[in-house]
């Protein structure tokens, strides 16, 4: 895995959003107030609260009826579109994959990363534009066509007209999307070799918290930095003191119960500092050790293969380091809690290791589990899509609205990590006024600034620039959330609390806020304008 | 207004197809060339007018290599992107070596090379990336062999690709010369190219993909490296790598590699000595008889005593062409080779190599006293050696040599509680080679330290 999947925190994730609503919401409501004064003079603000109240009568009569009259139309209009036509390029791209993809690699856990990768791109990349284009399309085609003017003046309500256009839409995506996931799954098992489908499985991990101790066995935030311009190891130095150390909670509800064994998977990394022999691979060692009674047991070294599956067997009867018997479930695992130490023996050679990097592994799932869990990020993503250019269109015309959601979409899935460290506290160099600043002085991004208060306003301004930037980056969703083909290529089970939920959360977030602007968009919006 | 009814304005517009396609095809005909029946020669039909002209400037797909009709789906279906494609494929590739994703980092840059199939610079790149980069990243011997055979499949697709350019056939040499004859683990690459380590893939040992015929890695290098100067030869496509002058010689310098290999393997036998021979033999008559076009006329590099001196006493011309012909010489090592090679030819050469490697296996076995007698018969035979053909004294590899059979000997008399004499054979290289003692003495080292 080359991404630690973190635990998602609803809580402080819902005030999060709460805190973005809050100021999009205060700013819009000055907008709005200032522009009505203006335009309206004194009634302007009340003109306001009638169309929020309207708004609000509109959500309550809400009929399901009607929805889904509406959805049904959406769902005709696209098939009438011709929209299953993707069918015909899907069967075209899987008949002629051989060609696109890498020669057969003998290692079959490469072999298996590849087709799953193949099809999991092959099918965002197809449905993705459709549905961009129908939703983009539908509502301005109807203006167009003065075929919405027949709708509007039948006894509906416009966000009636709105949901129904996002649940026709969805309907017709997620049709597409279940064929195809469908036939990609069939393809995958037909690829893969038979003497790799034992490799196809959803591995299902356990991780733990991971900390460190330095060559001198103190405390340590992280490991040694070993050079490597992928900072996601930090390395623990070989025959010394040094120490990764992952604490696994709640064991005992996880494992299966009259379980006698357990399953220690790791993929940690290399780094020789000078080569030795180079037909030995590094040694490493287990030290499972119980915190409370103070019980502590090495397991027998092992090579570590890197990029490879290091998978040990821990059997129940074990010996502590005293040479006495211990019980592997009794006494090392305590109230579900346990600790596995890892050192490095080889002298002067360096372990690198990641919190991901060491898990107790559960017993697998079926790969079909994780395979449609990640055909389900890729659903969300298509809601995500469909509900953002339904909006779009409420409010402008085809074209713009497209290309709206094409750079909402591309911002959203290659710019975050840029916006991210843009925003962050680590950022080197300051804001734009500091960079400019620090151009002009010939001052390096390390170089602190002196404390003086025109810097410190130049700082303050920068801050302040900075937090209204840290808000409208969320106004991009992170698409990249939504790409679950990592775990699923790399025979992982698609974590619900790491990646579902999160995926889940960021839908429900963005949905509702967009489905609210584009009720009041069609509802403010005069159709015969087109 | 317009008088034409709708029909009739569809035929006028058909008609105006069809007449504009008259034109358009016998323009853009295709060549075909009709299979040859009984005794009869095949038919060719040179096609329209583009057919003829892509053919006559070599501008088709097809006069460069093997067509992959994969590449030319993706070029066709990209448009004008295809340089926009390829520079984010280009980006992901880095990204995904940046976080060790070799199998995703493979399947792009197998992309790349369907959108840029004939750019010869990417294949050169990335076969170096594979073979050399993402190999040393792996820890196991056999994983980093494998990303090297890798980058060597990967070159040996670009020649496909790309059939009448000789870069790529060099690189496809160069690689399965230098990168599995003197890397660091160069003993067990130059073993897993006659044995490969993956036995479930390749139950014969032989990865076709690389050594279908189960040779020596110098020689396979020395046959693409005949191949891409054949290539050169025919198409007179020029290479851009290095000079002509240099280029040209790789051949016989992969023959006195294999050799060298051969007795660095502590073999010196009748194989080596023939190998060094041939070596010899195609250094001077080959190599050293081909014409190359210099400032002062056209030269070959074998030139006689008798032929340099009637050359000196000569015209002016005669003259600047014998020093063109020494430029030359010394742009390419030209005498050293000859020289070394000869000097392997003598059977004191090859009873001092051996002496002197069977006195450190004896050393390290800790077989003293046969050690002792073999280093002094090995040094005395390196020392007549020197002598014969002093030219050697230039050569890091016979210095270094000359001085590890010293630091074996003189380990040998320490053990043995013995001084070292005031005289002995190749004292002269001992006092003169001073300055590289360091490096040698880290090299005695580490010989010690991996010996089995």
């Amino acid at each position: 895995m080359s991404h630690d999947p973190v635990p998602f925190q609803i809580l402080p994730a819902l005030l999060q959003w709460l805190a973005v609503v809050g100021i999009i919401l205060a700013i819009s409501a000055v907008t709005l107030t200032v522009t009505s004064l203006a335009t309206s003079g004194a009634t302007g603000p009340l003109m306001i609260f009638e169309q929020i109240g309207g708004g609000i009568h509109d959500w309550l009569s809400t009929a399901g009826r009607r929805v889904w009259a509406l959805t049904m139309l959406t769902f005709r209009e696209a098939f009438r579109r011709k929209t299953l036509l993707v069918f015909v390029v899907f069967a075209i791209l899987f008949l002629f994959a051989g060609w696109f993809l890498a020669d057969t690699s003998p290692d079959p856990s490469m072999q298996i990363k590849v087709l799953v990768t193949f099809v999991l791109r092959a099918i965002s990349w197809l449905i993705l534009p459709v549905v961009l284009l129908l939703s983009c399309w539908g509502l301005p085609e109807d203006i167009r066509a003065r075929s919405l003017h027949t709708v509007v003046t039948k006894p509906v309500y416009r966000h009636e007209v709105i949901l129904g256009r996002i649940f026709g839409f969805s309907i017709v995506g997620g049709l597409v999307l279940v064929t195809m996931s469908v036939a990609g799954y069939i393809w995958i098992l037909r690829q893969v070799p038979e003497s790799a489908k034992s490799r196809l499985v959803a591995r299902v991990p356990v991780y733990g918290a991971l900390t460190f101790k330095d060559r001198e066995g103190n405390d340590a935030a992280a490991g040694v930095n070993t050079g490597d311009e992928w900072m996601f190891r930090s390395y623990i130095e070989g025959n010394t003191k040094g120490r990764a150390i992952w604490d696994f909670q709640h064991l005992d509800q996880q494992l299966p119960s009259g379980a006698e064994d357990l399953l220690l998977e790791s993929s940690f990394q290399v780094f020789r500092t000078y080569k030795g022999n180079i037909e030995k691979g590094i040694l490493a060692q287990y030290i499972l050790v119980n915190t409370d009674k103070k019980i502590r047991a090495a397991l027998p070294p092992f090579e570590v293969h890197e990029f490879r599956d290091n998978v040990l067997k821990v059997e129940r009867n074990l010996t502590d380091e005293e040479g006495k018997p211990v019980d592997l479930f009794n006494d090392l695992i305590h109230d579900g809690k346990l600790r596995v130490e890892v050192r490095c023996l080889t002298a002067a050679q360096f372990l690198g290791v990641a919190r991901p990097d060491l898990f107790v592994r559960l017993p697998d799932r079926s790969f079909a589990v994780s395979y449609f869990k990640g055909i389900f990020g890729v659903g969300l993503m298509m809601v995500m899509i469909v509900v953002l250019g339904v909006t779009a269109s409420s409010f402008v015309k085809g074209p713009i609205a497209t290309i709206l959601t094409l750079f909402m979409l591309l911002v959203g899935r290659m710019a975050r990590p840029f916006f991210d460290e843009l925003t962050s506290a680590q950022h080197m160099g300051g804001g734009v006024l500091e960079s400019i600043y620090r151009i002009v002085k010939h001052l390096n991004p390390q170089t602190p600034l002196e404390d003086t208060l025109p810097n410190n306003i130049m700082q303050w301004i920068d801050s302040a620039g900075l937090n209204v930037m840290w808000a409208l980056k969320y106004l991009f969703p992170d698409f990249q959330s939504f790409n679950m083909s990592e775990y699923v290529a790399n025979g992982f089970d698609v974590p619900w609390s790491a990646a579902m939920l999160p995926s889940i959360a960021l839908t429900v977030a963005y949905v509702i806020p967009w489905i609210i602007l584009a009720h009041f968009s069609l509802k403010l919006r005069e159709l015969e304008a087109k | 207004m317009n008088k034409l009814t709708s029909l009739q304005r569809k035929l006028v517009y058909l008609g105006g197809i069809i007449l504009l396609f008259i034109p358009i095809t016998l323009l853009g005909l295709p060549g075909t060339t009709a299979p040859a029946s009984g005794m009869g020669t095949a038919q060719e039909d040179a096609g329209g007018k583009l057919t003829r002209l892509r053919k006559e400037y070599d501008l088709g797909e097809s006069s460069l290599g093997s067509v992959d009709p994969a590449s030319s789906a993706m070029s066709l279906v990209l448009l004008g992107f295809r340089g926009v494609a390829t520079s984010l494929l280009w980006l992901q590739a880095q990204h995904e070596q940046k976080t060790k994703a070799w199998p995703e980092l493979r399947a792009t840059t197998e992309s790349i090379i369907l959108l840029q199939p004939h750019f010869l610079k990417v294949w050169d790149f990335q076969g170096w990336n594979l073979a050399y980069n993402v190999s040393v990243e792996w820890d196991a011997v056999a994983d980093r062999y494998y990303w090297v055979k890798e980058g060597i499949k990967f070159l040996k697709k670009g020649v496909q690709r790309n059939q009448k350019y000789p870069q790529l056939y060099w690189y496809v040499a160069d690689t399965t010369g230098k990168k599995i004859g003197r890397s660091d683990e160069r003993v067990q690459f130059r073993r897993f190219f006659r044995d490969d380590p993956n036995k479930e893939m390749y139950p014969s040992g032989l990865d076709a993909g690389v050594n279908p015929d189960g040779k020596d890695n110098y020689l396979v290098a020395k046959e693409w490296f005949e191949r891409a100067n054949e290539v050169n030869d025919t198409y007179h496509n020029e290479q851009h790598i290095m000079a002509r002058i240099l280029f040209r010689g790789y051949p016989m310098r992969a023959q006195m590699d294999y050799a060298t290999a051969l007795q660095q393997e502590g073999l010196f036998d009748e194989v080596t000595r023939h190998a060094w021979e041939v070596g010899f033999n195609e250094w001077t008559t080959i190599y050293g008889m081909e014409e190359f076009d210099s400032p002062g006329g056209m030269l070959h590099m074998e030139v006689t005593p008798d032929e340099a001196a009637r050359m000196e006493k000569g015209t002016k011309e005669d003259r600047e062409l014998l020093r063109w012909v020494a430029r030359y010489q010394d742009m390419t090592n030209y005498r050293y080779w000859r020289t070394r090679a000869l000097a392997e030819l003598d059977k004191n050469t090859v009873e001092a190599h051996r002496e002197l490697y069977e006195g450190e296996r004896a050393y390290l076995r800790g077989d003293f006293t046969a050690s002792r007698d073999l280093l002094e018969k090995g040094m005395a035979k390196f020392d007549t050696m020197l002598k014969r053909y002093p030219d050697l004294l230039t050569d890091d590899p016979t210095i270094e040599e000359g001085l590890l059979g010293q630091l074996n000997w003189r380990a040998v008399l320490l053990l043995e509680d013995e001084p070292v004499p005031a005289s002995y054979p190749l004292k002269e290289l001992w006092d003169a080679s001073q300055n590289r003692l360091p490096s040698v003495e880290e090299e005695f080292k580490r010989r010690k330290k991996t010996f089995r």
